[in-house]
């Protein structure tokens, strides 16, 4: 049958396909259609049109007013450049933006460069939340970091057995540990990306969170900036979150679970899915 | 030519947003910006809406109009290369914004799918006609509304859903708690009929 001799068959199937209803081998029939008859093009674009006025029509509600404020500050973030470097400058926006977003939405692309952007991005915009219209000085900061970030992207990629990674951040969803796993070496590395620090006669311990029974210790952390710790992978597996408590220094018996408050908490993703 | 003076507003300001790439001392990028905070005033409770209808919650939404803005903010050079009003220009970066937002979580979460179910229990619930709001909207809006106006409000809740957020029959039937064969008959008949209307508008 001649598709383009039925119009009425013609525009119904290119609602469907605008709609979104028309599926599976039928929608790919229809494109292959698309692509060789205008006639068919034609028809599929006036109803996209038509539904993307579907948009229009919902009703308004205003939004809280720190939406604006975020978006005025990522926009505020964006360094001053000159005209060639705008593409560069859109693509790293658009990581810090997308970013932003997956970690606001708790979601996670699973890449490792993306986990470093998110570290970027988290950072970036606390910073940019706290310190409001100084400008220039945010700039400044978003290059120390993208220069950060590339330092910490290829860090990670230096090490190729990293299959898990975690980034812990505080309530205020500022990250502050970024945690990788090499199963193969049994190795848990810690590296602490914000600016807390604990007392002298205090200590960080790491906590799995497993899908049921209590937390379980995977170690104390030591003062320094980056705390390499021994696991085997059977004790991270399966294990979707990991979470840091403020402890007595030297940290707390495993079975007792954390006595202090838990500072940073963060979902633990496989790198290889 | 938009000739809605609403649209024109609108265009001249995503116009603004555009070209302080330009870095012309004429369009400094402080213009640029203060556009963008005009075009928000003015339009970020509709797409807001928008965000929400898809999404269905509030925290979500407010992520999603956070990057739609950022998205608008970016890519507002290419708008004039679409020949969409204003308003469906951006309602459509923000439906596309809170798709992806849709999918991250699916593929992130596996609770995703009982959330779902939470978010959308409400939504068909019965011959309640739906919110439909025309004001703001273009001319092609006010044909599709009138021509919506014309079906049932169940047929015309599925089909929104069914756009909105890009679900197939199947997905639909399971979100909405309904058969397959309702589903389908549904969209079969709405979409019939709403073909036989905007064919007038044509």
């Amino acid at each position: 049958m001649n598709l383009l001799n039925h119009h009425q068959l013609l525009d119904q199937l290119a609602a469907s396909y605008a709609l979104g209803t028309l599926r599976g081998p039928a929608r790919r029939r229809f494109e292959a259609l698309a692509r060789d008859s205008a006639t068919v093009r034609a028809s599929a674009l006036i109803w996209q049109e038509r539904f993307a006025s579907m948009t229009e029509l919902q009703a308004g509600e205003a939004p809280s007013p720190n939406v604006w404020k975020r978006i005025e500050n990522l926009v505020a973030a964006q360094p001053q450049v000159p005209a060639r470097a705008v593409a560069v400058e859109a693509a790293m926006f658009d990581k810090l933006r997308r970013a932003l977003g997956l970690w606001r939405g708790a979601a996670f692309a699973g890449a490792l460069a993306s986990v470093a952007a998110v570290l970027v991005g988290v950072n970036l915009s606390r910073e940019v939340d706290s310190q409001g219209s100084q400008l220039a000085q945010v700039s400044r900061q978003s290059a120390v970091m993208a220069q950060q970030n590339a330092q910490l992207a290829a860090q990670l990629k230096a090490t190729p057995d990293i299959q898990y990674v975690a980034v812990l951040a505080d309530d205020k969803a500022a990250a502050s540990m970024l945690v990788t796993f090499d199963p193969k070496n049994q190795r848990l590395t810690l590296q602490r990306v914000g600016a807390y620090q604990e007392a002298a006669d205090k200590s960080l311990q790491l906590w799995a969170l497993p899908p049921s029974g209590g937390p379980k210790s995977l170690g104390v952390l030591g003062s320094d900036k980056v705390i390499r710790l021994t696991a085997a992978e059977g004790e991270v597996r399966e294990v979707p979150a990991l979470a840091i408590s403020l402890e007595p220094k030297g940290g707390v018996p495993s079975e007792r679970g954390p006595t202090g408050p838990v500072l940073f908490k963060g979902a633990l993703l496989r790198t290889t899915l | 030519m938009a000739t809605d003076p609403r649209d024109i507003h609108l265009i001249a300001l995503i116009d603004r947003i555009a070209a302080r790439h330009a870095h012309s001392p004429s369009r400094p990028r402080a213009d640029g910006e203060a556009a963008l905070r005009e075009l928000y005033d003015s339009t970020s409770s509709k797409l807001y809406g928008v965000a929400l209808r898809v999404v269905g919650q509030r925290d979500w939404a407010e992520d999603v109009l956070q990057e739609a803005y950022l998205n608008i903010w970016r890519i507002a050079g290419d708008y004039r290369a679409s020949l969409s009003p204003p308003m469906a220009w951006m309602g459509v970066i923000v439906r596309s914004r809170a798709l992806d937002f849709l999918r991250r979580r699916a593929s992130e979460r596996a609770d995703a799918a009982a959330a779902l179910d939470d978010r959308v229990a409400d939504t068909v619930a019965g011959d309640d006609p739906g919110p439909m709001d025309t004001t703001q909207a273009s001319e092609q809006a006010r044909a599709l509304h009138e021509c919506l106006r014309q079906l049932e409000a169940r047929q015309r809740e599925v089909l929104s859903l069914a756009y909105l957020r890009d679900l197939s029959h199947g997905e639909l039937a399971q979100q909405l708690k309904l058969p397959l064969g309702t589903v389908k008959t549904w969209i079969r008949r709405g979409l019939e009929q709403l073909r036989g209307c905007m064919a007038r508008f044509a």
